[in-house]
């Protein structure tokens, strides 16, 4: 250990140390011991408080290390961090024991015997990477270079993951957000030439469907919300579950899931009918009003009561409230947006009521992305004569973005081996056998793989069903590049990392990893960079922020709030917010959203939804010591009336099935759902031994939900599953 | 280290503003290294028909007539010059009578030291100038500490104020040091302590 720790000393850490007075002031006085030692060693008896950006989600928030002797005893927010408004929820206290874990992956494993049968060899890491390379060299030379699949997660060193996929020349990159919010993203970028990000702090009335705010954190939106509640904005919730937002909230309407879109026509058909929208605005910068007005004229609030079980008198007011309250008001575009197979054109109609109450670029309404310009090291991948034209996953929805693809696809391409053969799979960080749905197929996925290789922290079931296991350290034990972050009226700001402590065992951070990768296959000059040159380069336009990221690991850039787009086109077919969208027309979608009325739920089965509370990040989070002894497993949420008619109780253990899987966890008998509904958490049932915590605990929603996906995006579709409940004799 | 002896800590609790996220409860738990079962603070669910509709958290009320030190057969625990109810490990007997004596569970015995265990506002967090682990990690602020004796203080201005409420079982008052503000709804958590045979509550713990 002690050798370990010397060596894990870099010049950085050295710097920050003797910059510990002034992180000292933060939050009064500290026991500190003042001298900067002469050597690593004399550390070991000091006490320190180390700024990090915490990882336990991906909101990213600022936080102080309390080190003793070398050990993290305490995470503490960094209450200067003006995203996570000085604060660290749940999550992000018990970072400490994703730091400090005995599940933690220790050293490089081999698969010894079949897959996901959890007998494992230990390796050097000098034999893992020569195997990995050669492997990783015949599969390309054999289906060509695109044969092998990349999947890093979100992680600030995901992009070295693709930077190595793109030398080693493929092109089939998928991401974890194609399980999550790419139908919501299209849909933003498809109606206003960008993702907004939006002002809930200055917010007057805010309607939220289908999003949690309160427990899915997001920062600064979800303190932001609050504290926007406490003076006096108006928070409505449209939800078939009593969420804690919807408890918290002014208003719930337990809305008919997936009539989300049928509720937001209604609302278009007010504001234009009752000319409620912002007049000037919409005449100025939106594209297709008229197309939109005669789209609408026939859904009415009448009509839509009928679809979504709220009164149209609600739906009325709802719109004449918003429209009162506009331009700070605006209907919350959310995150997870896997929901349905219209995910894309139900945000779509989220997104025109937005353009219609004129919130764009104004205080309490939706914000553009500022300029914040992190530089990456550039540099001219090679081109490889033999590799295929497209991506594996091409042409399977209508518009995928280039970089995420998605998981859904590439998925089911593997599985039938078409358009060509993709036999290597890479994995960083991300969980798609806890997250992507229908978890039968990754199996058989993962079933025709030549070889699979797995970079995390711990034995996630990914990694259990992988060939080769390589161990990762946590974020306070590693050095990461310069990441720009947006979040509202909060900041735009740059963060980076420094190890609070040395990495445990013989973990290594993935940048090391596909470098030495690209050294073995002669790609070394793309990775001819060590992170603290990389670092350098990335802040040569940053000179003054330098100090700021040393002291704190943050820097705000302040700059313009509202208003950016005074005088600027959109970054669309029109130049304007497209309410009529010409490249959907362009492409056979609908121009406009057009409602089709989900599946009616078939006698005697319930729609599945899913989620997840404010102690889970979906599947890798859940075995972490202090987390699960807050949630140590999932349950059904059933209403009292089809619970009391199948017989069951709450706490009694039920099997949930579908045609695609089953599993068995524990009923939670609640009003705080429809009865037409149940509802699981995220992140259970999971097949790794590796996570002893929470292994075969609850049940796992992957395993039950069947794998719709979005037409347009790609994106997962998780809430088109029906369901049987009975109880387990 | 700051010296605390002439402060007066009092805590103050806006429960609208909790979402429940237990922030509090795992910043707590790491702080005190409070053991796996066990809890020195908490967030409980108010419910109306059914439905959770406020998160109210809490923990050791630091009351001025403390049931615990009623209890206490051997003065380990005992009322504070600074408003703090402590208690002194070296007198402490683990015999548990502090912990059912206590109206809002806010004891427990702990299995490794076998001794009695609660919040003390991370006295030696105050000591270093900072305040208590759940105070500093709350997204929204919903917990507000400090010192009664300084005029200027926000909680001295909270307190000025008024409109605050008590959380009190409805047949004893301890005379909680802790307040919550008036949105607070229907505080039902506090249950009559009880205590061995030969160990009894003076009368004046009794509301008539």
């Amino acid at each position: 250990m002690s050798d370990t720790y010397k060596k894990g000393l870099t010049r950085r850490q050295f710097l920050q140390f003797s910059g510990i007075a002034a992180a000292a002031t933060l939050g009064g006085p500290r026991i500190l011991h003042a001298l900067v030692p002469s050597s690593g060693m004399a550390i070991q008896n000091q006490v320190v408080s180390l700024s990090s950006i915490c990882d336990m989600c991906l909101n990213k928030c600022g936080l102080i290390a309390r080190v003793e002797k070398g050990v993290v005893k305490k995470l503490d927010p960094h209450p200067k961090f003006l995203k996570s408004r000085g604060m660290l929820c749940a999550k992000g206290n018990a970072g400490i024991k994703q730091l400090y874990d005995p599940d933690r992956l220790k050293y490089p494993l081999l698969r010894k015997g079949g897959r996901g049968e959890g007998r494992w060899q230990r390796l050097s890491w000098p034999q893992a990477l020569d195997l990995a390379a050669e492997k990783l060299k015949i599969i390309g030379e054999k289906y060509t270079r695109c044969g092998v699949l990349f999947m890093a997660g979100s992680d600030v060193q995901s992009s070295f993951v693709n930077r190595f996929a793109s030398v080693f020349g493929s092109y089939n990159t998928v991401s974890h957000e194609s399980n999550c919010l790419v139908s919501r993203n299209r849909a933003y970028l498809d109606t206003f030439g960008e993702m907004p990000i939006p002002d809930t702090l200055n917010s007057k009335y805010i309607l939220i469907a289908g999003a949690n705010v309160f427990e899915a954190l997001i920062t600064p939106d979800s303190i932001d919300m609050m504290t926007a509640k406490q003076k006096g904005c108006k928070l409505v919730v449209l939800d078939p579950r009593f969420t804690k937002t919807a408890a918290l909230a002014n208003e719930w309407q337990a809305i008919k899931p997936g009539t989300d879109m049928a509720f937001f026509l209604a609302v278009t058909n007010v504001l234009i009918e009752e000319k409620r929208y912002d007049e000037q605005f919409v005449q100025e910068k939106t594209y297709g009003l008229e197309q939109l007005r005669e789209h609408v004229k026939k859904y009415t609030p009448e009509w839509a009561e009928k679809e979504c079980e709220i009164p149209a008198q609600d739906i009325r007011r709802i719109a004449r409230e918003l429209s009162a309250a506009a331009p700070a008001a605006m209907i919350y575009p959310g995150r997870r947006t896997s929901d349905y197979e219209d995910s894309t054109q139900i945000r779509r109609s989220m997104a025109i009521v937005n353009a219609l109450l004129g919130n764009w670029d104004r205080p309490g309404g939706l914000t553009a992305a500022r300029e914040i310009k992190v530089k990456a090291k550039p540099f001219d991948p090679p081109f490889y004569e033999d590799n295929p034209e497209e991506r594996v996953d091409a042409g399977r929805s209508l518009m995928m973005f280039e970089e995420e693809g998605s998981f859904k696809h590439a998925r089911d391409a593997v599985i039938e081996g078409k358009p060509y053969p993709v036999k290597g799979f890479f994995t960083y960080k991300v969980n798609p056998m806890a997250t992507g749905a229908n978890r039968r197929k990754t199996i058989e996925m993962i079933q025709k793989l030549d070889f699979m290789i797995t970079v995390d922290i711990a034995m996630s079931d990914t990694a259990w069903m992988a060939d080769l296991v390589l161990p990762a350290p946590s974020y306070l034990e590693r050095m990461d590049p310069v990441t720009a972050l947006q979040g509202s009226s909060a900041c735009g700001c740059i963060i980076t990392r420094d190890p609070v402590v040395p990495a445990l065992f013989e973990s290594k951070p993935v940048f090391w990893i596909v470098s030495e990768l690209a050294h073995r296959l002669k790609l070394g000059q793309f990775f001819n960079f060590t992170m603290e040159e990389y670092r350098q380069e990335q802040l040569k336009d940053w000179p003054e922020a330098k100090k700021d990221l040393k002291k704190d690991s943050f820097h705000f850039k302040h700059s313009r709030i509202y208003g950016v787009y005074e005088g600027k086109i959109y970054k669309t077919l029109s130049k304007k917010i497209e309410l009529y969208n010409q490249r959907y027309a362009e492409k056979k979608a609908d121009p406009l959203p057009v409602y089709r009325p989900p599946q009616n739920v078939p006698q005697g089965k319930f729609r599945l939804v899913v989620g997840r509370n404010a102690y889970i990040t979906q599947g890798s989070s859940t075995n972490n010591a202090l987390l699960s002894e807050l949630v140590p497993e999932n349950e059904v949420w059933v209403h009292p009336k089809p619970a009391r008619s199948l017989g069951i109780t709450s706490g009694e253990l039920v099997e949930v099935s579908s045609p695609v899987g089953k599993g068995r966890l524990k009923a939670r008998v609640t009003a705080e759902i429809r009865p037409d509904t149940v509802y699981m958490d995220s992140g259970f049932g999971m097949l790794s031994k590796g996570l002893s915590r929470v292994y075969q605990k609850g049940a796992s929603i992957v395993e039950i939900l069947e794998d719709h996906n979005d037409t347009i995006s790609g994106n997962m579709a998780m809430h088109e599953t029906f369901v049987m409940v009975r109880k387990v004799h | 280290m700051i010296d605390i002896s002439r402060k007066q800590f009092v805590l103050v609790i806006d429960s609208q503003k909790c979402f429940d996220c237990k922030a509090c409860m795992i910043a707590c738990k790491v702080e005190n290294n409070v053991p796996h079962g066990f809890w020195r603070n908490w967030v409980r669910p108010t419910e109306a028909k059914g439905r959770r509709v406020q998160f109210q958290p809490g923990q050791c009320m630091q009351c001025e007539a403390p049931a615990c030190v009623a209890a206490c057969p051997v003065r380990a625990t005992f009322k504070r010059s600074d408003g703090m109810v402590v208690i002194d490990p070296k007198k402490c007997i683990g015999c548990g009578n502090c912990v059912t004596g206590c109206p809002y569970g806010a004891r427990f015995r702990n299995p490794e030291t076998k001794l009695a265990e609660k919040c003390n506002y991370c006295e030696h967090r105050l000591l270093r100038g900072e305040e208590p682990a759940c105070v500093t990690t709350c997204p929204t602020k919903a917990r507000v500490f400090g010192d009664l004796n300084d005029p200027e203080s926000k909680i001295s201005t909270l307190i000025k104020k008024g409109r605050l409420v008590q959380v009190a079982n409805r047949k004893i008052n301890t005379k909680p040091r802790i307040y919550y503000t008036t949105g607070t709804i229907q505080l039902d958590w506090p249950k009559e302590p009880t205590l061995p045979g030969n160990v009894r509550l003076p009368e004046s713990f009794w509301k008539p």
